[in-house]
């Protein structure tokens, strides 16, 4: 399965589809599906493998999950939840999808809340759904302040405690961790993902 | 800049922009060379996003603001979004064709185009434009791109990447099209006027023209950049015939721009970073390599922004020829960049943006002077900050650090 999630994305949704109607367990799909991502992260930390086969990989992930989330028989304990969205200011959003996918894959619940979203919005999503994880994502310097910014007003509302916080995005790095207050970053969906297990104390 | 003020702006300007070329010429210059890049975001000190985008005299105001406050050898300020696509569909028409190659605020209005967005209109009124892109062209159209790309993109990109030119010869298409003509005279105006506001405070504009990558130009404009990622695997030979039918295209609007002096085409890259470089090699490179060596053939070197992490494609840089242009590096480290491309290849970068933001102004002097006692001994060196930008929240005082560290630490 692991090999097959790594092949052609219309394989593996018909495989999936076919797996599914033959009664086969969803969440056994979904450990498979933990497995390729941390076999690509591997080749991807190992130089093997690059930005286009995360995206490839990505789009094979968010197709599987489509078909597979839904149809979950059992819930499955999720390794964590985590808030996300790309910062006020900036819309881009192909690195935050491609994170999104990988934590999903890796059996994070991911509550996505778009592009340009303002600090409340982020605040108000801490409040009601009790997240371990922020992850904000921009690809513009301006999403810097708005990290910052973001930072703030969880601290203002006093939930920054309860919550580790992670920047990501192509021109993130350990100046905009401290620049703007943030636990951790990652300028790649799979040093995200890994980070964010490493925080919850879940191994790399 | 230490002595700066003591001399008078024509000299400085000669000084400075002799300094650059030397540099891109792999000749030792009197010091390192310093260039300021902005789309913008640090010019939000003095005015707002929208002003910056709509208002040219805003504009020129907050240029020459900041070039006299912050005087780095040049100053580079591109108000305006990515609009290339424009260009090469009038690369028939050589007067047109580099006065749309940006888009400013008022020529989004008139076109209404879905690639871009901008303050005060789809996004708050202090921010940075913004070019997002799109999937314009279904996978099964790269035949007729390939057969003909000015003509596909004129009837078909068109209608559907712009909302005015829905319905070509309809009236509101005539208009919009005459409106960006408007525009487009507006800007030109602008540029002389903004070119000569810096002039006086002794900042030279360097005489660029531009180019594109193929593979870039469809990622872009024609297929959204994972569109053409996923193409290239689905339907390589497509995307190959479609890059190779973009060379001559490309090349003309670059050279539209060599009558009037230009000497350096800008070449941003984007999709670099994703690929392998079996992909690379394979689908991105030899159609860039062909534009490179032929816009140096004829007498235009090249300015490339390598975005990204660009290390595992470094060697291949040296497939081109000697002292072709400036290798403009982001996420590379410069030094690596230097080991492999060093004495072939003027490079230029060396300074994050978010260095400036975060950093004590103490250091951004170490990191200066570190990077160039190992950076400075053998030639063509410019440092600069990413192309991505600058943000307003950088203090003044570290920008100033930066000035100063490159006086202090860049004489050869």
């Amino acid at each position: 399965m692991t090999h097959l999630l790594i092949s052609m994305r219309e394989r593996v949704l018909s495989i999936v589809e076919g797996l599914l109607r033959e009664g086969k367990d969803p969440s056994e799909i979904l450990e498979a599906c933990r497995k390729a991502a941390a076999a690509i992260g591997e080749r991807f930390e190992r130089g093997e493998y690059f930005l286009s086969e995360l995206v490839f990989a990505s789009e094979i992930f968010s197709g599987v999950m489509r078909v597979v989330l839904p149809v979950l028989k059992r819930e499955v304990k999720p390794v964590g939840t985590i808030i996300l969205g790309t910062v006020q200011g900036d819309i881009h959003d192909i690195g935050k999808n491609i994170f999104k996918a990988f934590a999903e894959a890796a059996g994070f619940r991911v509550i996505d809340l778009g592009v340009d979203v303002p600090p409340e919005r982020f605040v108000e999503a801490v409040r009601d759904h009790n997240p371990d994880i922020v992850g904000m994502s921009g690809l513009l310097t301006i999403s810097y302040e708005s990290m910052k910014k973001t930072v703030d007003a969880l601290k203002e509302a006093g939930l920054r405690d309860r919550v580790k916080i992670i920047v990501g995005g192509g021109r993130v790095d350990g100046h905009v961790k401290r620049y703007s207050g943030a636990d951790e970053w990652a300028d790649n969906a799979v040093l995200g993902v890994r980070k964010c297990r490493e925080m919850l104390g879940l191994g790399g | 800049m230490v002595g700066a003020e003591l001399k008078h702006p024509e000299e400085l300007l000669k000084e400075r922009f002799r300094r650059v070329e030397r540099a891109a010429e792999l000749g030792e210059p009197d010091r390192v060379p310093l260039i300021i890049f902005t789309c913008g975001d640090v010019l939000r000190k003095y005015a707002t996003g929208y002003e910056l985008y709509f208002n040219y005299g805003k504009a020129r105001e907050a240029s020459v603001k900041f070039a006299t406050e912050y005087p780095a050898d040049v100053f580079l300020a591109a108000l305006a979004a990515e609009g290339f696509i424009f260009a090469l569909a009038f690369s028939d028409y050589l007067d047109i064709a580099p006065s749309i190659r940006f888009w400013t605020g008022p020529m989004h209005d008139a076109l209404g185009d879905k690639y871009t967005k901008w303050p005060g209109r789809e996004l708050p009124e202090d921010t940075v434009f913004q070019f997002l892109g799109g999937q314009f062209m279904d996978v099964k159209e790269y035949s007729k791109l390939s057969d003909d790309p000015v003509a596909f993109i004129n009837e078909s990109i068109f209608p559907r990447a712009c909302v005015n030119l829905e319905k070509a010869g309809s009236p509101k298409a005539n208009a919009a099209l005459i409106r960006l003509g408007f525009e487009a005279s507006k800007y030109l105006k602008f540029l002389g006027e903004s070119a000569a506001d810096l002039a006086r405070v002794g900042a030279p504009s360097l005489p660029l023209t531009f180019a594109y990558a193929p593979l870039d130009f469809i990622g872009d404009f024609l297929r959204y950049p994972t569109g053409a990622l996923l193409d290239v695997r689905r339907h390589p030979d497509e995307v190959n015939r479609a890059c190779e039918a973009l060379v001559k295209p490309i090349i003309k609007v670059a050279l539209s721009l060599k009558p009037a002096g230009a000497k350096y085409a800008f070449i941003p890259l984007h999709l670099n970073e994703y690929l392998s470089p079996k992909i690379y090699n394979e689908f991105y490179w030899p159609t860039l390599r062909k534009i490179i060596v032929d816009l140096y053939g004829q007498g235009i070197r090249s300015l490339v922004f390598f975005e990204g992490w660009h290390d595992p494609h470094l060697e291949t840089i040296l497939e081109l020829p000697k002292g072709w242009g400036i290798a403009y590096f982001e996420k590379t480290d410069v030094r690596k960049a230097k080991r492999i491309i060093g004495g072939h290849t003027c490079i230029m970068g060396g300074i994050s943006p978010s260095l400036l933001l975060e950093a004590t102004p103490e250091k951004i002097k170490e990191h200066v002077k570190d990077l160039l006692g190992e950076m400075k001994p053998g030639v063509g060196l410019i440092l600069s900050p990413g192309v991505a930008d600058i943000s307003k929240a950088v203090p003044p005082e570290n920008l100033r650090a930066l000035i100063e560290a490159v006086e202090e630490y860049g004489r050869y």
